[in-house]
């Protein structure tokens, strides 16, 4: 049982997944990061058989670092994407494929576009500008149906994905907790969904990183970030 | 199939040929997306529809890029309707005993060469492994497939000009899919004829 | 050190590889797709020879549907399919493999017609398409008739999907195989006329037409006798369609679109005569190139080209 949903925005992703871990009616957890960076301005939120979930993700940041270092450039999203999916399909056919569905958002810094992809353990791909997958399928995607509209600010998207997390509180019997990122030109940034002002508080932290720091905010996984060329 | 839904129909006119899928994209009841195209160019006037599994759409897309591509290398020339036809065949009776949940619809119009001058239009299907039925009106598949034989065949008439033809073919296909629950959510139509390639993305229903 | 080159073996047969996931796929969903089938009519008929006075030879028909479940997949199909120039095979059962498996061996009869450097005869035929479709156990569903001319005489066999053949002097084949044979059971006789023969045949066909659902639309008939196959395409069209009496073209402009795209194929260019390369030329307004991803072109679907 996982429940994740996305949004882009004008220059932004917004992702946002549960943070439940268990088996069938037991939680055993409700802190567990499900949302993993797998480049400077790109994520990934991943449901479905545990154990693969983490698996699969550890696989897909290693594998688009290892291209990074390579090329001194990350993979743009859409590449990213593509690349995800021909794992997932060759992973279908294989003897024990990844039981995973994705959501993978990322902010391209070439176009300056933001990118949302929907991916499921088939390998279907959906470019989409807001996903929900799991349960908060059936809840959220009317809610963003409703709300989002196009080149929607960041404040305003965080009401939408409030709106969603509501939502999902209400008509979902499972209790679920939240964490969510933000994607945007300066990287992936986590939103605490508690406090007031969210993005005030991005806003305040970037604000006084810039000058001495160009990394990304939250480098991807432990390792330290890549030096510059 | 039904999974995630869709559907593709190709039409036969005069001196141009016409192919059109909707653009819905399902995990079963629930719609996930509605920009799935599901009508490709090979070359100026050689367009495919694949509607079937979604992630089959995808990889059947790769493979027979790949393989179009290492024919034009190879030929130097493009490939032709027929031919691509029978490439898509082959490639899906290669996976006789597991198939790609797929039932293409290809749409062309030969160019003119010394030994025939004066081509036909060409369109043609295949079911799941590859078997070709090449129609001299009109051909369907996808999860409409049956409502589409339906208007289809009461619709459809002999030498339709390009803009009738789109008329036909727009009509037939949407109101095909507003009787099909996993196909719909936007339509796309593309007009081949010599000089030019018309594109419509067609104003639909979308429930 | 020397690079060893591993002799790879050359991949032959089927792939297997979305096996597994279908099986996964059919227990999840309601059943695998169907494949298109040809509930068919064919026959095949020997003629001549003995007392008729003619030359002896064989003859083929089959009818014209192919049915996907319930639905008619194709009005006018060919059913007779070439294998060489003096054998036929008509082929019932699941269409694809009809069609590979009568075009594989037609290759391959040519290579061994090629390789001896003289005709193939028709038990080389039946051998051949016998032993292909014994190794996959049924799997290949064709079910055939086939029949020709060789040095040897004429021929006329059956060939079930597992394997097994038949040889006999009249024989049908298909769902519509019960209606066709009743005919052939109450008419056949030995050594029947060319004529004679080409409309029992025809009626035998057409038993199968009119009785069987999953036969229909037209007759095809094809004769091959020691002077060589005549292929008669549509021999009897008796389910012709009415014309229709007025025409639902729509009026243009009946369908609303939201966005239109029309990438020219025509190659146009001004070229305007100066004095002195690369001079500015302000009569000519630059005309855009049609460029970019085309229809249907997100991104990572670019056009080929």
């Amino acid at each position: 049982m996982e429940c994740a949903f996305a949004i882009t925005g004008k220059d932004f992703v917004l992702i946002a997944s549960d943070m439940s871990a268990g088996r069938s009616i037991i939680q055993m957890k409700s802190n567990e990061n499900k949302i993993t960076p797998v480049g400077p301005n790109l994520a990934m939120a991943c449901g479905g058989e545990p154990g693969d979930t983490s698996r699969f993700a550890d696989y897909v940041d290693r594998n688009l670092r290892l291209y990074h270092i390579r090329n001194n450039f990350p993979l743009p999203p859409p590449s990213a994407a593509s690349w995800v999916r021909r794992i997932l399909a060759e992973s279908i056919r294989s003897r024990s494929p990844y039981a995973v569905n994705v959501l993978l958002g990322g902010f391209d810094t070439t176009t300056s576009k933001p990118h949302l992809y929907w991916l499921d353990y088939l390998g279907t791909k959906a470019d989409i500008p807001y996903a929900a997958q799991g349960v908060g399928m059936y809840v959220t995607l009317s809610t963003m149906d409703k709300w989002w509209y196009e080149n929607i600010e960041r404040r305003e998207a965080l009401d939408v994905l409030n709106k969603c997390v509501d939502e999902v509180k209400k008509r979902v019997t499972i209790k679920f907790d939240f964490n969510c990122v933000l994607i945007d030109k300066d990287g992936v940034h986590s939103l605490d969904l508690k406090s007031q002002d969210p993005i005030a508080e991005l806003e305040a932290k970037v604000a006084a990183m810039k000058p001495s720091d160009p990394e990304p905010i939250i480098p991807s996984s432990d390792a330290p970030a890549i030096a510059a060329a | 199939m039904e999974y995630n839904g869709g559907s593709v129909v190709a039409m036969i006119g005069k001196d141009c040929v016409a192919i059109a899928s909707d653009l819905r994209l399902g995990q079963q009841s629930v719609g996930v997306a509605m920009n799935f195209d599901k009508v490709f160019p090979v070359n100026d006037k050689l367009y495919y529809g694949l509607p079937g599994l979604a992630t089959d759409v995808y990889t059947l897309r790769e493979q027979l890029r790949f393989r179009v591509n290492m024919y034009r290398m190879k030929e130097e020339r493009e490939i032709t309707p027929k031919t691509f036809t029978h490439l898509v065949s082959s490639t899906l009776y290669e996976k006789r005993f597991g198939p790609y949940f797929i039932e293409p619809v290809v749409a062309g119009l030969p160019s003119p060469t010394e030994l025939d001058p004066h081509p036909k239009p060409f369109i043609s299907t295949m079911d799941t492994i590859g078997c070709i039925t090449t129609p001299k009106d009109f051909a369907v598949a996808g999860t409409a497939s049956n409502k589409l034989f339906g208007v289809a065949e009461g619709l459809w008439e002999p030498d339709l000009e390009p803009e009738d033809l789109f008329e036909t073919i727009s009509q037939t296909l949407l109101n095909a899919v507003d009787r099909d629950a996993l196909s719909g959510w936007g339509a796309i139509v593309h007009v081949i004829t010599h000089d030019k390639v018309i594109t419509r993305q067609l104003r639909a229903r979308m429930d | 050190m020397t690079v060893q080159i591993q002799p790879q073996e050359e991949a032959v047969g089927f792939d297997f590889s979305n096996y597994a996931r279908n099986q996964f796929l059919g227990q999840h969903m309601n059943g695998l797709p169907k494949a298109t089938s040809t509930g068919t009519t064919i026959v095949g008929l020997k003629f001549g020879g003995g007392d008729s006075g003619e030359e002896e030879g064989v003859c083929l028909g089959a009818d014209t549907r192919a049915t996907a479940g319930d639905i008619v997949a194709d009005k006018n199909c060919e059913k007779i399919h070439y294998l060489t120039p003096m054998i036929r095979c008509c082929g019932a059962g699941t269409a694809a493999d009809t069609e590979f498996v009568t075009n594989l061996i037609s290759s391959n009869l040519e290579l061994h017609a090629l390789s001896q450097g003289r005709p193939v005869r028709v038990v080389t035929a039946m051998t051949m398409l016998k032993q292909y479709l014994f190794r996959y156990q049924g799997h290949v569903g064709a079910h055939l008739v086939l029949g020709g001319v060789d040095s040897t005489g004429s021929h006329l066999f059956t060939i079930h999907a597992h394997g097994s053949t038949d040889k006999l002097p009249y024989v049908t084949m298909g769902s519509g195989s019960l209606a066709a044979m009743a005919v052939f059971e109450s008419a056949y006789k030995p050594y029947l006329k060319r004529e004679e023969a080409v409309a029992l045949v025809a009626r035998a066909i057409r038993a199968g037409i009119f009785n069987d659902l999953g036969s229909g639309s037209n007759v095809d008939v094809s004769i091959i006798t020691k002077a060589g196959c005549e292929t008669l395409r549509n021999y009897e069209m008796p389910n012709e369609r009415g014309v229709k009496s007025r025409n639902y073209k729509f009026r243009r402009g009946t369908t609303a679109w939201v966005k239109e795209n029309i990438r020219s194929l025509i190659v146009k260019e001004d070229v305007k005569i100066t004095s002195g390369a690369g001079k500015e030329q302000p009569g000519i307004e630059p005309h855009p190139v049609p460029v970019g991803a085309g229809p249907g072109g997100e991104e990572g679907m670019d056009v080929d080209s």
